[in-house]
């Protein structure tokens, strides 16, 4: 069964990624302000949530949340538009490291999960 | 089945009470915090959303994406589902931008205000934050506390034993089942308290049983207070490195409790016969009455009794006691020497010959009886020092 509850985080973990790539290679308002948003968005679904690395997963969002909110205010105050990418490119990091902590905390659950059947 | 047990990463312990995890009373209050968290994830999300959305719409109906009106934008959004809205954040192109923000007041002022903010403000006033903030730093300060003794039942003989002990500065933690009585144990001014049953291991071992000194027990009922004292007990073997006091309603029962792990119990009706008798003794002047007991009780703080045994290869051995000038040199007196055949000589004149195998019984200053000790044990290492050379 799918579980729907993490299909709607995950989602969003995901886009925040892939709204970021978007924003280094196309420079462009309209997509940094959608990364700012899904990545404020992924950040806040992470609150609360008990899972093993429920710590490292909100501390690799707020970094990218602390990177993409600078970056928006250079970028739309035209005072260092090469900064404001270079500061997306960090939080893509942040976002890449934030997926593989979910994927490492999906085998963990799945191990588990097979411990608990026998 | 091999890389199973790979992955396995508990070890257990081969502890003599078996693997119990101790309940960690500052984590409960942690997760009650996280649990407030998690009930703001789905309004901010919507309030996040919506005005990401809204930003956007506004930027490409205007087709501008200059710093200014971005910020603008952010602004007549903020201000449009918070329902302040003084001023208008777009200059041109009016009538477009008003039906496009109708349409967003529609759909949002509900997800936004009544949904988003209401809750959000609704979970913060429904939850006592302050409570939780209060319980976690008391949990968190306790889970530093050593050499402490741990007290069952919240009544009146547990009442003037946590009284006393404040006297005398030590540390304790209380532990009552009774959840009513929580208000009255926080007026008394309880400084550490768990409200959860004493007889579970779990709880024992969340309030520092491995730490602590003591365990003092007074339940009403008999049951109760066997099954906390064999639990500390199972907890805690050793009987001089942690005592365990308990009351007991008949003299049977106490003597089970002693078999069971007590160092001492109580019969609480015994014992205030027996105070009752011992002021008809000693009627009627008001100062010698009780005195003794008083000390014994420990309820007078300026002054203490103490017995020290006199070690084998003391150089105090052979020597009278108006020599040693224990008196002059700590300010305490010998009021009586207890033979190695279990004799008591009460009152020893200066020339009583200290034995082998004596206890000194010495009354003083508890200051003063702490400098008693270090003398009787400085004439042992004295001693032991000049044979050595």
């Amino acid at each position: 069964m799918i579980n729907w509850g993490k299909v709607w985080s995950d989602f969003f973990i995901f886009l925040a990624l892939t709204s970021n790539v978007g924003f280094i290679f196309s420079n462009d308002p309209y997509q940094l302000i959608v990364a700012v948003g899904v990545n404020l968005i992924a950040t806040v679904l992470k609150f609360g949530a008990k899972k093993i690395f429920s710590a490292e997963l909100l501390a690799t969002a707020l970094v990218a949340d602390l990177h993409l909110i600078p970056s928006a205010i250079l970028y739309f105050s035209q005072i260092h538009v090469q900064l404001a990418v270079g500061l997306a490119i960090g939080a893509a990091v942040a976002n890449v490291i934030s997926i593989i902590l979910l994927i490492i905390e999906m085998v963990f659950e799945y191990i588990r999960e097979q411990e608990e059947e026998y | 089945m091999k890389k199973r047990k790979k992955f396995s990463l508990k070890k257990k312990k081969n502890l003599p009470y078996g693997y119990v995890k101790p309940t960690n009373y500052r984590a409960i209050y942690e997760e009650q915090f996280y649990e407030i968290l998690s009930k703001l994830r789905f309004p901010l999300m919507i309030v996040i959303l919506f005005t990401m959305l809204g930003v956007l719409g506004l930027m490409i109906i205007n087709n501008k994406s200059d710093g200014e009106s971005v910020l603008n934008y952010l602004f007549h959004v903020v201000i449009t589902f918070s329902t302040i809205g003084y001023t208008e954040g777009y200059t041109d192109n009016i009538p477009l931008n008003r039906a496009f923000v109708v349409m967003f007041i529609i759909i949002t002022f509900p997800l936004v205000y009544l949904y988003g903010l209401v809750t959000m403000v609704n979970v913060f006033a429904a939850s006592n934050i302050n409570e939780i903030y209060r319980y976690w730093r008391m949990y968190k300060k306790m889970e530093t506390l050593e050499g402490h003794y741990i007290i069952c039942r919240f009544n009146g003989i547990t009442r003037e034993v946590m009284k006393n002990l404040r006297k005398r500065r030590i540390k304790f933690v209380l532990i009552e089942p009774d959840r009513n009585l929580e208000q009255d144990i926080r007026d008394f001014g309880v400084e550490f308290y768990v409200i959860d049953e004493p007889h579970k291991r779990s709880t024992l071992l969340g309030v520092g049983i491995d730490k602590a000194i003591g365990l003092v027990s007074a339940f009403e009922e008999n049951t109760q207070d066997l099954s906390v004292i064999v639990t500390a007990r199972l907890l805690r073997p050793d009987k001089d490195k942690f005592h365990i006091f308990a009351t007991a309603t008949t003299e049977g029962a106490a003597e089970k409790m002693k078999l069971l792990g007590a160092n001492e119990v109580i019969v609480p009706d015994i014992a205030v016969g027996r105070r009752i008798t011992s002021f008809i003794l000693h009627a009627p002047s008001p100062v010698v009455s009780g005195f003794l007991e008083k000390i014994a009780y420990g309820e007078k703080t300026d002054i203490d009794i103490i017995e020290v045994k006199v070690e084998p290869d003391s150089e105090l051995i052979g020597k009278k006691l108006k020599d040693i000038q224990m008196r002059q040199e700590t300010g305490t007196t010998v009021v009586a020497i207890v033979r190695a055949d279990g004799k008591m000589k009460i009152a020893p004149s200066g020339e009583t010959i200290i034995e082998e195998g004596d206890t000194l019984i010495i009354l003083g200053h508890p200051k003063a009886l702490k400098r008693a000790q270090e003398f009787v044990r400085e004439h042992t290492e004295k001693h032991k020092g000049e044979e050595l050379v």
